[in-house]
């Protein structure tokens, strides 16, 4: 009973907050939203490839404060992932292994994830 | 100097799950932002629906959103498995994992009928 009572890993309540940590636990978050935003593209795309009406109701509900919530949360999340992807493929390669370029990696993709949803937030609103 | 993977873990299967997320990760990578665009470019009304389709209703489109629906798909499905495995414990977490494979099977393959079929 002792090891199904264990402590999974990631334990998010006893780690000290690092850039490096954030971008981890953001990168699964972003992850979900992606899953969850991928198959309302699809249905979106679906709607748009019928008829005029379909087109219409389709672009209508794009704009619609929760068509624009969610294009804005996906956004953000696809923006995020892209470019913490990136950086997981070159720490993946090697590049960048080092404490304080693995820091400061992670603050640059945050801070492109933060510009882009300023961004993306006043062309949305 | 390293030549094959050690300790691959009691299922021996953990590099392959790791190369087909870097895999799928790069098609994605490719793919994915160009679907967001073509959203965007409908939102802003820079593609009507004559526009829309001129990109949708061509066979090479269709092969790169099949191609964007299975890497999307494997790479879920591996993203999300990592984590289950790291947040639920052992009993439910083998349920968890077939269902989300089973519904992702069917979600790819219903997706797969309606790219085929679009436009007409």
């Amino acid at each position: 009973m002792a090891i199904k009572h264990a402590p999974l890993s990631p334990r998010l309540s006893i780690y000290r907050w690092f850039p490096g940590m954030v971008a981890s636990i953001a990168h699964r978050g972003s992850g979900v939203v992606l899953v969850l935003a991928v198959p309302c593209y699809l249905w979106i795309l679906h709607g748009m490839t019928g008829s005029p009406q379909d087109f219409d109701a389709a672009v209508a509900l794009l704009h619609s404060p929760l068509g624009r919530l969610g294009l804005w949360l996906a956004s953000v999340a696809l923006i995020y992932h892209f470019c913490n992807g990136i950086r997981f493929l070159c720490l993946d390669a090697g590049w960048g292994e080092s404490r304080d370029l693995m820091r400061n990696s992670a603050r640059v993709v945050i801070g492109i994830a933060a510009a882009a949803s300023a961004a993306l937030g006043v062309l949305l609103w | 100097m390293v030549n094959k993977p050690r300790d691959l873990g009691s299922a021996h299967s953990g590099f392959k799950d790791w190369y087909w997320q870097r895999l799928s990760a790069v098609v994605l990578a490719v793919l994915l932002p160009g679907a967001f665009i073509l959203l965007w470019c409908v939102y802003t009304g820079a593609l009507d629906q004559f526009g829309l389709l001129d990109w949708l209703d061509s066979f090479v489109s269709r092969l790169l959103h099949t191609l964007l629906i299975v890497a999307l798909i494997v790479h879920a499905y591996m993203g999300l498995k990592v984590m289950i495995e790291d947040y639920v414990h052992a009993g439910l977490r083998v349920l968890l994992i077939g269902s989300m494979l089973v519904m992702m099977s069917l979600f790819g393959m219903w997706w797969l009928a309606l790219i085929w079929a679009w436009g007409g």
